[in-house]
């Protein structure tokens, strides 16, 4: 049974859900089934947000740990709390300033497991471009831009000019497209 | 045409219901079923459908609505969350012995775990005290099957349905095809019987044995419903372990098995746990030497299954008795049970030291927080400062959080904040003890559930303080209306109904309403409302704190944003970062005081007037 699966997660009012949104149709636009889980409710109120994306076979919505093969984490200490879910192997995007992850005692784990992290100061590409709200564009714009998901960036890129709403798409846009370059260039 | 979305599990459950011809659909709304009523809300607009929808002022009321319409022909369901159910649950209890003439379906979303409920309650276990059949959603897309056939099902056998989504089925996000949507233009008719609809203990009985009668027959039908009753025995086939499972733990154990290509375990599949498909799962048993029964939350399919002997299952102590059994645990019970029955066990043996260092982190405690610039923290904040000493009892929304801020002592149920002041007032009052008691609702809660109680406590001399707070909205649950709003499930115009209006109503004479933003005159307003309530003269005081929600409104709640910044007058005493929790504050490590985090911070400005030493100005 062949199913990507993605973690993304982060603090209530980030816009993990959104992220997750992107992500969704673009596999739902390419044909692939797709199924997946949010939280709502309590836990949004500036509580710990995580949601769970299957693309492929599965009916399950929620991802067993050690089998994810990616997480997004828009937060340092949520990219920490999640990480069992990482499968051997798996690919790691976070939002933190380059340099400064992992902590040490991360270290051995994310090495014996073979895991791949890359970090990006999402929030600051966000502040600096005047859209404190868009953390969760410029992790996927540079999640997009290593074009090694399991769909490419010009795919996701599509999405987000498709599902923006009108009057944040230019800096949806603008936000994403920035952090795409960083990523690029890594 | 057919279309294509990535829908809910809950808009998957109302296109279901839409589908089935729907003509009626109520709710209250609640987590994990608030999405229901806005997802058909917009597939009616979209599709111009004539289906009518409300917001009900509750549970019961939406219950009740339905059922109407289902016994004057129409094709009628009401939506809440199973704690919902509870409130509804007078009206369920009847409404089986009367069942219907067109459909009734009642949806009750349940919450293992629990993640925002105050119980993990099983809804199939109030279906089976109800006597009404229940059906369990594995995935969004059976959920929006079983929604339509909910309906099919309950106009066939002329008895009301309970389709019981769980909070994974809900939340869930799934790719959904579905074709153009028809209005339902069944005309409403009524027959007079009352000997029937309005039927006296003696007529009862004969109902009862009907709808026994119905039961009987419904367990036959499911027997045989293969779209939701399914296994995979080969005939002739004996199983060291079968097993059997029933909503969202359906999906986990499908996923796990086929991953790990285990066709040497028969599998069987409960959708319709009540009235339990008997032979379907005698035939099954017989096959197997062990039963794994995997059901969420309480135990229904595994007190079901005769042969005691066979099963496993939370009776036996091989599934836990409380928790949502997400795929983890799921995984674990099975290989321990594959191991324990001598069978080969999963391939995956879990490495906990993952789990382990994580847990040696140190990491936040993320506790959910009222937002920053929320009035409902300005309320508590004088509460407490005006009276520090009180018991605070409150109520269900999103001010139960109001705990962080110490201005929360009890939570019940809907509407326990004002009953559980008078029945504090009057244990104390017994012993002779003026104990101050300052209860806090909000505005929705009080409409749900508020007025049955205040009415008792005016009419048996109660006393103590009670605080409406009043955000126009239902915030907690993803802001639906209230009739203090006015504004009705579609958004059309609805008469509003004053809070002030009703307080008074019920014979309330201390009515004040104050803007919680302003610290002095709120704190001042609960001073006063404490004297009158110890005058000899006195009564219950309500004040209704009235400042619209910020996450609803931001520009009406904060029309001026204030640019805060915090001088060198801080004397890092936290009383803002301990007493007023805003999330937008916090101590910078490097400046070695509090400071104002500028993403978060909404502007509101009331913490200028919280700082002891007026270091939090304005910019």
């Amino acid at each position: 049974m062949e199913t990507t699966n993605i973690i993304l997660c982060g603090l209530g009012g980030q816009g993990v859900l959104f992220m997750t949104r992107i992500l969704a149709e673009t596999a739902m636009h390419r044909g692939q089934k797709v199924v997946g889980a949010e939280t709502h409710g309590m836990a949004q109120r500036g509580g710990s947000v995580i949601s769970h994306l299957r693309l492929g076979e599965a009916e399950g919505s929620l991802i067993r740990s050690g089998t994810a093969h990616y997480l997004l984490a828009l937060d340092e200490h949520e990219a920490y709390r999640y990480l069992p879910f990482l499968a051997k192997g798996g690919k790691l995007y976070v939002n933190v300033e380059p340099g400064m992850f992992p902590r040490p005692e991360v270290g051995a784990h994310i090495k014996s497991n073979k895991i791949v992290y890359r970090c990006v100061a999402a929030t600051k590409i966000a502040l600096d471009l005047g859209a404190p709200m868009s953390t969760n564009l410029a992790l996927l714009g540079y999640f997009a831009g290593f074009d090694d998901g399991p769909f490419s960036g010009r795919e996701i890129r599509q999405t987000v000019e498709r599902v923006s709403p009108e009057r944040f798409r230019e800096m949806n846009l603008k936000v994403f497209d920035s952090s795409l370059e960083t990523g690029e260039r890594t | 045409m057919m279309k294509k979305q990535i829908l809910l599990g809950n808009e998957a459950i109302a296109l279901g219901l839409l589908e089935g011809g729907c003509q009626i659909l109520t709710s209250y709304p609640g987590t994990p079923s608030s999405e229901i009523l806005p997802g058909a809300v917009k597939l009616i607009k979209s599709e111009g459908l004539n289906t009518y929808t409300e917001w009900s002022t509750n549970e019961k009321v939406a219950l009740d609505n339905a059922f109407a319409a289902a016994i004057a022909g129409k094709r009628a369901a009401c939506c809440m969350k199973q704690v919902g159910l509870n409130v509804a649950a007078d009206s369920l209890m009847s409404a089986a012995y009367l069942g219907t003439v067109g459909a009734l379906v009642i949806i009750s979303c349940d919450d293992p775990g629990p993640h925002s409920s105050q119980t993990e309650q099983d809804s199939r276990l109030m279906a089976r005290l109800a006597k009404v059949p229940v059906l369990d959603p594995s995935t969004a897309e059976e959920a929006r099957l079983m929604a339509k056939f909910a309906l099919d099902l309950s106009e066939e056998y002329k008895v009301p349905v309970v389709l019981r989504p769980a909070i994974r089925v809900c939340h869930a996000r799934q790719d959904i095809t579905w074709e153009k949507l028809h209005s339902n233009d069944t005309s409403a008719s009524f027959e007079k019987d009352p000997t029937h609809w309005a039927a006296t203990p003696r007529f009862r009985y004969l109902l009862h044995k009907e709808l026994n009668k119905k039961l009987q027959e419904m367990s036959r039908r499911f027997d045989t419903l293969k779209q939701f009753n399914f296994h995979n025995l080969q005939e002739g086939k004996s199983y060291n372990l079968g097993i059997i499972a029933g909503g969202v733990p359906y999906a986990v154990v499908r996923d796990i098995l086929a991953e790990e290509d285990r066709d040497d375990i028969a599998v069987l599949k409960i959708g319709t746990p009540y009235p339990f498909p008997e032979r379907l799962a005698q035939e099954f048993v017989n096959a197997c030497e062990k039963i794994l029964v995997l059901e969420e939350t309480d135990t229904v399919i595994e007190y079901f299954l005769r042969d005691r002997q066979k099963v496993l299952g939370r009776l036996s102590g091989h599934v836990p008795q409380e928790g949502e059994l997400v795929p983890d645990v799921i995984y674990e019970i099975i290989d321990k049970t594959f191991k324990e029955r001598g069978m080969e066990p999963l391939s995956d043996q879990m490495d906990r030291s993952a789990m382990e260092l994580v847990g040696s982190l140190d990491l936040p405690v993320r506790r959910p927080t009222l937002c920053p610039g929320c009035p409902h923290r300005a309320s508590f904040f004088s509460i407490k400062k005006a009276k520090p000493k009180a018991i605070f009892t409150s109520d269900i929304g999103c001010y139960t959080l109001g705990l962080n801020l110490g201005g929360v002592d009890t939570c019940l149920d809907m509407g326990a904040a004002i009953t559980m002041a008078s029945g504090f007032y009057h244990a104390f009052a017994q012993d002779g003890i003026e104990q101050p008691v300052v209860a806090t609702i909000g505005d929705s809660t009080f409409y749900h559930s508020g007025t049955a109680g205040l009415l008792n406590a005016v009419y048996n001399g109660s006393r103590f303080v009670l605080v409406i707070l009043d955000n126009e909205i239902t915030a907690m649950t993803g802001m639906q209306p209230t009739p203090g709003l006015g504004v009705r499930a579609d958004g059309s115009k609805g008469r509003q109904i004053a809070l002030e209006q009703v307080v008074r109503g019920c014979g309330v004479d201390f009515v004040e309403v104050v803007d919680p933003y302003d610290i002095k005159a709120m704190t001042n307003v609960v001073k006063k409302a404490a004297q009158y309530v110890a005058e000899p003269e006195g009564g219950i005081a309500v004040i209704i704190a009235r400042h619209p929600c910020v996450i609803a409104y931001r520009s009406e709640a904060i029309p001026e944003p204030k640019r805060i910044t915090i001088t060198e007058d801080c004397v890092e005493c936290n009383l803002c970062i301990e007493k007023f929790e805003c999330p937008a504050l916090y101590r910078d490590e490097e400046l070695g005081r509090t400071a104002v985090n500028p993403v978060l911070c909404t502007g509101c400005g009331v913490c200028i007037e919280v700082c002891p030493k007026g270091a939090i100005v304005e910019a």
